[in-house]
């Protein structure tokens, strides 16, 4: 099959993930908190899919979160397909089963991010304390709620595969 | 073994030929997807905006009778008021104009309010917009100026068909003429990287040496008609304090701006009623 079906329903949920996340960030503005939660929409695809199907899926998630967001239009289709790249070369290290190293794993994605979008979007004012002080509070508001939403995300997914009666092993592990 | 090292380094070749086929890829087939996926999210926002409409109706619904005559009673005093301001302005319009006459004076820009609902607020380090529900289907044009109650909100940087993204005030990317009110000398105001705790901040260069600002007697910064997005005297913010700037010839400052801005649900968008005319308008 050209195309893994888990594909479209791990964009899907993506989206809906951004969706959310861009609603509470809206509400959240009186109070100055914003929550970058992109980590864990790249997990489940470069885990349980095989490289077509994965490739497609981030792609297609990458140009997505672009035009939701005010950043320069492919920063993260780059940044995804970078970071996808990195962590498929190295997938048979982590265990998919458990949430603990996909936890991880989006952490370090959505770290890896918000240093992104600093880089792309605030290289004018970094000497700026203010500026420090919110890209500080934004992460640490960001990985505080993804202890929390990480788990609910990855359980959704699977959930997700249950439900449309789809394979929930991963596949396509490369061959030592 | 030629195989298994081909699939080890597969994600990194796709990269690479991704990188390359990026860029290559004409700038309008950028743009071409970047708006085809705005356009695809924008249903969904415009949607969930109603959505919100539907839910404050349901609970005013909920209102008591009395409340309820008591608030038509505000509306209706507060309708009076503006009657009479309206018949006011109407005079005052007319006085000036006729003076304008007299002295053959050039036209000045006039504008239509298009009032809209913020449908998104994006505010943190990076970037400082909102969304608001109306866009190419009410003519908004890119650069127009936005307004609340409070002064001015930003510029619409991104029209689409039927949202349109403003860059606030607040963000560093925004910049424009102002004078302090009752003093025609115009100096630059833009915006600051937001520390995200207190009052939103803004700063104020270019001010003449004689102008004086303390916290007990603030200044009022107010837009002027330099550049011709914004209609003159609209309050940007306060200045309580003024310092002298790098060159040494001019000050420099903080700018208080409106706590509101951070929480607008309605804002009015100032479309021009006809094209910048250089040569013939007031500047």
């Amino acid at each position: 099959m050209f195309l893994d079906p888990r594909a479209i329903l791990l964009f899907g949920a993506n989206v809906l993930l951004l969706y959310l996340t861009m609603l509470v960030n809206s509400a959240l503005v009186g109070w100055s908190i914003y929550l970058l939660m992109l980590g864990p929409m790249l997990v489940f695809p470069v885990l349980y899919l095989r490289h077509q199907s994965y490739f497609i899926c981030t792609l297609l998630t990458g140009l997505w979160v672009d035009a939701a967001l005010p950043s320069g239009f492919g920063l993260f289709t780059l940044g995804f397909l970078f970071a996808g790249a990195f962590i498929f070369q190295m997938r048979i290290r982590f265990r998919a089963d458990s949430n603990y190293h996909l936890i991880v794993l989006a952490h370090g994605v959505n770290f890896f991010c918000i240093l992104l979008v600093t880089m792309a979007m605030g290289f004018a004012y970094i000497t700026s304390l203010g500026f420090w002080l919110q890209v500080f509070v934004t992460s640490l508001a960001s990985h505080l709620v993804l202890l929390i939403v990480a788990p609910w995300f990855f359980n959704f997914e699977r959930m997700l595969f249950a439900l449309c009666r789809l394979e929930p092993e991963p596949e396509d592990l490369p061959i030592l | 073994m030629a195989k298994l090292r081909l699939d080890r380094i597969k994600p990194l070749v796709a990269l690479g030929a991704f990188l390359f086929a990026w860029w290559i890829i004409p700038t309008t087939l950028k743009s071409f997807l970047e708006a085809s996926f705005s356009e695809f999210q924008a249903p969904a926002w415009v949607a969930t905006s109603y959505l919100d409409d539907l839910e404050n109706f349901w609970a005013r619904r909920s209102h008591s009778k009395v409340e309820l005559i008591e608030a038509g009673r505000e509306v209706a005093r507060a309708k009076s008021l503006y009657q009479f301001n309206s018949q006011r302005k109407e005079t005052l319009e007319n006085e000036i104009q006729r003076l304008e006459a007299i002295l053959n004076l050039p036209s000045r820009r006039e504008f239509r309010y298009e009032v809209a609902r913020v449908v998104r607020r994006d505010l943190n380090a990076w970037w400082q917009q909102i969304v608001i529900r109306k866009g190419k289907d009410f003519d908004i044009p890119v650069g127009a100026a936005v307004v609340f109650s409070g002064g001015v909100v930003g510029r619409v940087v991104e029209v689409s068909a039927f949202t349109s993204r403003v860059e606030l005030v607040t963000s560093p990317n925004f910049r424009m003429a102002a004078n302090f009110e009752g003093d025609v000398r115009p100096v630059v105001y833009q915006g600051l990287p937001q520390s995200g705790f207190g009052d939103p901040l803004g700063t104020v260069r270019d001010a003449p040496q004689d102008v004086i600002a303390s916290t007990q007697i603030p200044l009022k910064l107010v837009s002027t008609r330099l550049g011709g997005t914004f209609p003159p005297g609209l309050m940007v913010g306060r200045v309580s304090w003024l310092e002298p700037g790098n060159t040494g010839i001019f000050q420099a400052g903080e700018v208080e701006l409106d706590a509101r801005l951070l929480s607008l649900h309605e804002v009015a968008v100032l479309i021009p009623l006809y094209p910048i005319d250089l040569e013939n308008d007031v500047p």
